[in-house]
């Protein structure tokens, strides 16, 4: 009897897994060829770059914050990497004259410039005590702008940049084939940042004063944390990874423009809410992260897979996210 | 117990949701057919909409159509041909949402040893021939531009009236597509220089990108109505949907009544822009031939899946960079038919 009770509320705890997993039952049933290795890899593959952006958001969102220039920072990444890795030989280069970098240096670069993005976030959020939401709205908005300015500019004005040099492509696109077993380069960077992040999370001051703000920051404030300069570090690693996934979107994809990461942070946010992060703070965990973004890749790529009407897709992922919160205000009250 | 009957509820409403669109797939055709994977750039761009049903119209019966929208994000497009190749599609026809992306798709239809019938947007020449497989179904940016061209300098000759200030000058706004994109750069070109080989010359007032979009070409217009007013003499657009967008702003600025006219010629005759040339709101637009681009991209794509010569038993030739090249026309009142035609 305690039994029943117990089922029952883990089911509802966990409604969303519930329903994820029917889901995926639905698409199997319909078309039973989506189980495969290829399928499998295309959505780890796709998810990589998604997970790391997601880390990033996904520690802001803990200490109730959020950040909606994920995206666009990830687009600037893009097209700086992209503008400093074009091929010698290709025609069309944003610096005609550049010699071949090694493809590490614009990467490094890049992580660089978002960084202080990043950091400048964390400056106007804590000390300026502007809320996330408009602080990294206006961020948003600045990026896009400054990207804009950076790409539409001679010798050939606002042209998609392409031709990128094909080591920086190897670099996302490459795999290793390990006795016929295929795994995308890219599946490990994302394993990589994810166990960094796991640490950081887990191991160090930093990540206990992360939850510690996330719950109470006046308590965490009281007790001695320091807020502002926590939230700064933790606004600056977002910003990190995102001049990181920018750099691997470029190569992934083969080429960048202004638009590239447009509403990336909509969908980070959305999987780190799907995989139990807390809106309201102090709550998640990085496998909670990376299996939001994963059941968001195989639903996105499962509907597709089995021929949804791509404005149904919209409906049922806007579902989707509602029904997570729905669910996670239900755990949090009973918190309280 | 609220939030538990809400939580279930919504929970329903998804399973619901997914069971209930379980039978509408965007896959058509009996199997059998060859399958053959589409990508739209995005399938709310006007013009696309009917390449994509002249796709739709000459696939049935013929081939399995997977029909993707790749939401104007090359990142998207890049993942749903990955998802259909797994899916094992015999051919590709790709929509690029970035020329210059052209290389990746190709890596990963070679795999697979797959054909590309890029349309649309046109990929580099030299990628083009990087790889056996792969063909072009489009236009060629310049024609659009040169046809646009003529036709503003008949026009200009037919209506000595239009010449407001009488100084043998065509003052000119223009609006111009994306910045950088090669449609809008030839257009713009070709366009002006035509007008000036036809021995007519032209000062240009005002050239600002409206990025292919009617909002923004309405609010150009307003400011340059403002600033200029009846010193322009005509307004060339890159495309209807800018010209549609002028129009609005000059009937507010009360254009079209009393004798007050302002030519105005665009590119695409949409549907739109036909209907505001026969109530002589426009005076002229050029057609891209969007049923012929669809036929064409899903012949070729037809042929190729099933291992043939990409137009054996078409109508279409192939130019030296693997192209086939779908003819612009110009259209003004006195030819509107052949654009109604063109959308039947």
């Amino acid at each position: 009897m305690i039994n029943t009770k117990n089922i029952k509320e883990t089911l509802m705890n966990n409604a969303i897994y519930v329903v994820l997993v029917a889901l995926l039952v639905i698409i199997v049933i319909m078309s039973p060829d989506f189980l495969s290795i290829v399928n499998f890899r295309n959505i780890l593959t796709q998810a990589s770059t998604r997970i790391i952006i997601a880390l990033g958001v996904a520690g802001l969102l803990i200490t109730q914050g959020t950040d909606l220039s994920a995206g666009r920072q990830v687009g600037l990444a893009a097209v700086v990497s992209a503008s400093l890795l074009q091929a010698p030989n290709y025609a069309y280069r944003m610096y005609p004259n550049l010699k071949q970098l090694n493809i590490f240096i614009p990467i490094l670069l890049v992580m660089i410039i978002c960084g202080i993005f990043g950091m400048l976030n964390g400056i106007v959020i804590s000390k300026l005590h502007v809320t996330p939401f408009i602080a990294t709205l206006g961020m948003m908005i600045i990026v896009y702008g400054v990207n804009s300015i950076y790409f539409d500019r001679p010798p050939y004005g606002a042209q998609p940049i392409g031709g990128l040099d094909p080591k920086f492509m190897k670099f996302a696109q490459g795999s290793f084939n390990i006795g016929g077993f295929i795994i995308p380069y890219l599946v490990i960077y994302a394993a990589i940042v994810t166990l960094i992040m796991w640490f950081i999370w887990n191991k160090t001051k930093l990540g206990k004063n992360m939850y510690a703000i996330g719950g109470n920051p006046e308590a965490a404030a009281v007790s001695g944390v320091n807020v502002a300069k926590n939230l700064i570090i933790l606004y600056t690693i977002a910003g990190i990874l995102y001049g990181f996934a920018g750099s691997l979107e470029a190569a992934r994809v083969g080429t960048a423009t202004n638009n590239t990461g447009n509403m990336y942070e909509l969908d980070a946010i959305a999987a780190c809410v799907v995989g139990g992060v807390s809106f309201s703070g102090g709550i998640g965990t990085i496998s909670g992260v990376v299996i939001g973004v994963i059941i968001f890749q195989v639903i996105n790529y499962g509907l597709a897979f089995i021929g949804v009407s791509v404005y149904l897709q919209y409906i049922i992922k806007g579902l989707i996210i509602i029904s997570a919160v729905a669910i996670d205000t239900r755990k949090y009250i009973k918190k309280k | 117990m609220n939030k538990k009957f809400m939580s279930l509820a919504l929970a329903g409403m998804l399973m619901l949701t997914l069971a209930s669109c379980g039978q509408k797939t965007g896959d058509s055709g009996q199997a059998g057919n060859p399958k053959i994977g589409v990508t739209i750039y995005k399938y709310d761009d006007n013009f696309m909409s009917f390449v994509r049903r002249a796709i739709e119209t000459n696939a049935q019966g013929k081939a399995e159509l997977i029909l993707n929208d790749s939401q104007n994000s090359q990142a998207t497009q890049n993942e749903q041909v990955d998802m259909m190749i797994s899916k094992g599609v015999k051919a590709l026809a790709i929509n690029l949402v970035d020329p210059q992306a052209a290389p990746s798709i190709i890596e990963k239809a070679k795999t697979k040893n797959l054909p590309i019938i890029f349309f649309n947007k046109e990929p580099n020449a030299e990628v083009l021939k990087s790889y056996e497989k792969c063909w072009y179904v489009g236009t060629e940016s310049k024609e659009a531009g040169i046809i646009q061209g003529k036709m503003i300098a008949d026009l200009w000759k037919k209506n000595p009236n239009w010449d407001k200030n009488k100084d043998g000058k065509i003052q000119y706004v223009l609006l111009k597509g994306e910045p950088g994109h090669p449609d809008a750069e030839a257009r713009t070109k070709y366009a002006v220089e035509e007008i000036k080989n036809a021995g007519i010359e032209v000062e240009q007032l005002e050239l600002q990108t409206g990025m292919w979009d009617t909002v923004k070409g309405k609010e150009l217009m307003d400011a340059w109505l403002s600033k200029h007013g009846d010193k322009i003499e005509f307004v060339i657009a890159n495309n209807d949907a800018m010209a549609l967008g002028a129009i609005q702003s000059l009937k507010a600025a009360g254009y079209f009544t009393n004798g007050k006219f302002m030519p105005v010629v665009g590119v695409d005759a949409i549907p739109d822009a036909i209907q505001q040339i026969k109530d002589g709101l426009m005076v002229g637009t050029v057609l891209n031939d969007a049923k012929n681009q669809g036929k064409a991209t899903l012949e070729l794509a037809l042929n190729a899946a099933q291992g043939k010569d990409p137009i054996e038993g078409t109508q279409w030739k192939l130019d030296e960079n693997k192209a086939v090249r779908v003819p612009y026309i110009a259209i003004t009142k006195d030819n509107l038919n052949v654009a109604e035609e063109a959308y039947k």
